[in-house]
């Protein structure tokens, strides 16, 4: 048992209709893990949540929860609970009747509800609210009963749908690292799905991206930001680049062409690739450099990448500035400089310039 | 057997609605096709029906002397329509527009008439229209306004106000919810477009409530069709609708079959009416 | 196309432009009350002619309990206030029943033959009274059913309900709870069945738990409406009742037949006193109900 993932699934399919919801998903979550679905909406991860919980019965494939096929198992009879995106906290019970339910539910003993029922409070900071109404609190507190009614319970995994989705920025950038230090401190496996990248990003141990019901990518939130496997992950985590190319080889070194015919390496490509087909080479603003035309070095490295361009847009956002570049072959990218450099002489709009980068930053992806 | 249930939500469906569809199916869809079934029997001796095909009840309805009622009863049922309409509109606009503070109370004050007897609120009108001895004629006439009393009562007019008066409420409220959930930014903007407050109105306002005034037509003109009680009590006996001669098959004349008729058609026309009046309020409200 | 602009705009235009809106203003809050005048005094003249101390119903000659106490001594006219509170209390009871379990299984599932079904219950609502009890009528006649009565004693009364009139009550009211409770079903957020779902509730405890209680106002507001509907229907209940059975409003349909007295007066606004009060009971629930609301709003 103990060797079993917390959730598992297999090949998983979820049909309404004609609409495929959910596309042949497997996932393994390991036990005390925090990890987010990540996509747009509509992508199928809400569809997913609902599926682990009960909700919602797969088409095909299986959902195992430490080991246990789940099947046609009704939500009330699985060891998981839920964090609505909405919280679905009980109008018409008080704050303590609704923390009070799946234990009354579940028929545990009076006192040791009311035991409980206090200390979920006092975890969640809202001790000597229990005997209000859910609509006298406010939306954070109201996320903190939530979340407070589904743990007292006590589960094996939860489920959180947007939890924080209704929350305004600054309560939601707090309640964030309070979500995931209760994380921490009761070492419960944390399934929480978002469409908020930064939001994943901070929060997770491992990631999965998902588009059109697929799962794009798995991972830790480094290996996605910085090895987007393919060009949906590269577009929709943080801001990217995209350069169209054409391989020109790929061992042992891969090279690439831009259309100008400049041949150019890069760092890793997309499995499936092969040499004369149509990519793109896709590279973070932050990654890349500019220089001046007189600064391009006599004998370039092997390692870096130096391209000619024309800067035609600033803009200055604080931290750093974005310039916009227009290379040789007309492809538009945007190159993300820190505002840092005491005495450096600023860009100008008209500029020409060199774009230089290390090759092992860019990534070789199918379009 | 729960685990099945679980299963097929259709089978869970059925179990919920059987005793009310059941009930339904006895009580009220039997009964529409005895009437439809027996719109084409003939009449029996003593009242009931013997079981011989004919066409001979539809065929009365199209003779003039009940068709004339039909057309009397369309023209009433278009005319009160409209009429509450009219009356209607103007009354729901200043509801929405009262403070909200105020806007439940004044619904509830439309309402409360509405939830009082039909049939008393008819014969209050009685009692102010008589002839001799209705209130309005008796007052002016002692105060000398006239010298001789005003034909209020039997007479279509009496009918079209009785009705205007009993369906009011349900023409103001469905405007009323339309209107009320306006938003009044939308006004702003097409002010704001140049739009005169005329403009803004009929290019708006009035759009945007046509739901409501749909809804509220089709509840006011149906029972206004097979009016029954007003009628009989305004009409004084002389004027009549569709409903008063379909009851007086049953009541007086015996002659179920062709009653069955007169009701079959009386629907029928509804339905069509109904029909025809949501295609015109789509188109028209495609053009606007 | 160049837009029409506004004209410059003066002091003086300025002054018309307030003043007209004044005018428009004033000019609906006059119609309003107009509107509302016309439709309450009919009801407040009847209301003052149940006290005059004539048979006249528009020469005022002086005040009188008297014809109240005349309405009290008809026993005929008690026995019709009996008949028609029972009918309405059974056949209520009976259409809430009902109309709850069509509105679960109309709004809550998707299954062949919905949209028939649904049209089904649409229908009785739509149909003119009149052609709904002359149906009920020959239905009733040809099944063998009859007009037998419900012989029962209640509160000392001794009722005979014909079945007939019960069963034609609670085919219109069944419609008519089932579209409220629906409305109220279909406000209500499903997620919190899931919730109740999630937190080990089975199907039975979710529904008692979570989705009756939150149904609750809904159903006693169409409970309410059939109770209405059923003390005030005329038409249906002298169409299905046979000789001889009177509720109020077929009592006094009886009685403006005969001639006006201010004795119809009285209990006209008898039945008026029962339904403000009824209006009144579901304002005070609605308000109850929307409590819950009105504390966010107040927040």
């Amino acid at each position: 048992m103990n060797d079993a993932y917390a959730v598992e699934l297999r090949d998983v399919v979820k049909q309404f209709g004609d609409v495929i919801a959910v596309n042949h998903v497997s996932l393994q979550i390991k036990d005390g893990e925090f990890f987010s679905l990540l996509g747009p909406s509509g992508c199928g991860k809400t569809t997913t949540l609902r599926m682990i919980a009960g909700f919602e019965m797969p088409t095909s494939g299986a959902i195992f929860i430490h080991g246990e096929q789940q099947g046609y198992r009704p939500p009330n009879k699985r060891p998981v609970n839920t964090v609505f995106q909405n919280y679905a906290l009980f109008p018409h019970m008080t704050v303590a009747e609704n923390i009070a339910f799946g234990m009354e539910m579940r028929q545990v003993p009076k006192d040791e509800i009311q035991r409980r029922v206090d200390e979920a409070l006092a975890m969640v900071r809202l001790a000597g609210m229990g005997n209000r109404k859910p609509k006298q609190l406010s939306g954070g507190q109201q996320q903190r009963i939530a979340l407070a009614r589904a743990l007292v319970n006590r589960p094996e995994v939860l489920l959180l749908d947007e939890p924080l989705g209704a929350l305004d920025l600054k309560l939601r950038k707090a309640m964030q690292i309070e979500l995931k230090a209760l994380q921490e401190e009761v070492g419960i496996t944390f399934i929480y799905v978002t469409h908020d990248q930064e939001e994943a990003l901070t929060m997770s141990d491992r990631i999965a991206v998902m588009n059109n019901g697929v799962v794009h990518q798995v991972g830790d939130p480094e290996s996605i930001y910085e090895h987007p496997a393919d060009r949906f992950v590269a577009d929709f985590i943080g801001e990217t680049n995209f350069i169209p190319v054409r391989v020109v080889s790929l061992s042992p070194e891969i090279v690439v062409a831009l259309d100008t015919g400049q041949q150019v390496v890069a760092g890793w490509a997309e499995e499936g690739l092969s040499v004369g087909d149509k990519a793109v080479l896709s590279i973070r603003p932050e990654k890349m450099d500019l220089l001046e035309p007189k600064e391009m070095p006599k004998s370039p490295s092997q390692q870096m990448a130096y391209v000619k361009g024309k800067v035609t847009h600033l803009v200055y956002v604080g931290a750093d500035t974005r310039h916009t570049v227009v290379l040789g072959d007309g492809s538009e990218i945007v190159v993300r400089l820190q505002n840092s450099y005491i005495g450096e002489e600023p860009w100008e709009i008209g500029e020409e310039t060199i774009v230089t980068w290390n090759a092992a930053h860019a990534r070789i992806l199918k379009e | 057997m729960t685990e099945r249930l679980r299963r097929h939500p259709e089978l869970q469906a059925w179990l919920i609605l059987a005793i009310p569809v059941i009930f339904l199916l006895i009580f009220f869809m039997a009964p529409l096709v005895i009437v439809f079934v027996y719109s084409f029997l003939e009449r029996g001796k003593y009242g009931g029906v013997e079981w011989v095909f004919t066409l001979d009840n539809i065929r009365r309805v199209f003779d003039p002397l009940y068709f004339k009622t039909f057309v009397r009863s369309f023209y009433i049922a278009i005319v009160t329509t409209l009429v509450t309409l009219i009356l209607g509109y103007p009354l729901a606009y200043f509801i929405a527009k009262s403070p909200p503070s105020r806007r439940n109370a004044l619904v509830f004050a439309l309402m409360i008439p509405f939830w009082t007897n039909f049939l008393i609120r008819t014969y209050a009108w009685l009692t102010l229209l008589r002839t001799h001895t209705g209130l309005i004629n008796v007052t002016l006439m002692n105060w000398g306004i006239i010298d001789k009393p005003l034909p209020l009562y039997g007479n279509d007019f009496a009918i079209i106000l009785g009705l205007v008066y009993g369906w009011l409420p349900v023409m103001v409220l469905p405007i009323y919810a339309a209107l009320e959930r306006l938003d009044e930014s939308l006004l702003e903007a097409a002010r704001d477009l140049y739009a005169s407050s005329a403009k803004a109105f009929r290019r708006v306002t009035w759009p945007l409530s046509l739901p409501g005034v749909v809804a509220g037509s089709m509840l006011v003109f149906i029972p206004s069709l097979g009016a029954f009680v007003t009628p009989a009590i305004l009409g004084g006996g002389k004027s009549l609708m569709i409903g008063n001669i379909i009851s007086n098959q049953f009541l007086g004349a015996h002659d179920w079959p062709f009653g069955s008729a007169l009701s079959m058609v009386m629907m029928i026309a509804m339905l069509i009416a109904t029909l025809i009046y949501f295609r015109w309020t789509k188109k028209s409200e495609d053009v606007t | 196309m160049s837009a029409p602009m506004p004209p410059p705009t003066t002091l003086e235009h300025a002054r018309w432009e307030r003043f007209k809106s004044k005018l428009g203003g004033w000019s609906l809050t006059t119609y309003g009350i107009l509107a509302f005048a016309f439709l309450y005094l009919p009801i407040v003249i009847l209301v003052i002619f149940s006290f005059n101390d004539s048979r006249s119903v528009s020469k005022w000659s002086g005040f009188t309990w008297a014809w109240y106490g005349k309405m009290f001594q008809d026993g005929q006219i008690m026995l019709s206030i009996w008949n028609s509170l029972f009918l309405a209390i059974v056949s209520t009871i009976i259409a809430t029943v009902l109309g709850t379990l069509a509105a679960l299984g109309l709004e809550r599932y998707r299954f062949r033959g919905k949209t028939a079904v649904d049209s089904m219950f649409y229908l009785p609502v739509i149909i003119p009274d009149i052609a709904m009890a002359i149906m009920l009528l020959i239905f009733f006649n040809m099944s063998g059913i009859g007009f037998t009565p419900w012989k029962v004693n209640f509160f000392g009364a001794r009722l005979a309900v014909p079945y007939s009139v019960i069963i034609g009550h609670v085919a219109f009211n069944t419609s008519f709870v089932a579209i409220v409770v629906r409305a109220r079903l279909a406000q209500m957020d499903r997620t919190l069945e899931e919730a109740a779902s999630d937190l080990y509730a089975n199907a039975w405890q979710t529904f008692r738990r979570v989705t009756l209680p939150m149904l609750m106002p809904g159903i006693i507001g169409g409970a309410l409406l059939a109770f209405t509907l059923s003390l005030d229907d005329f038409v249906i209940t002298f169409f299905t009742s046979g000789a001889g059975f009177n509720t109020l409003p077929v009592r006094v349909f009886g009685m403006i037949k005969k001639g006006v007295t201010p004795k119809i007066n009285a209990v006209s606004t008898l039945m008026l006193v029962v339904s403000l009060s009824l209006v009144v009971v579901s304002i005070l629930i609605s308000m109850r109900s929307g409590s819950e609301d009105s504390v966010t709003i107040g927040m």
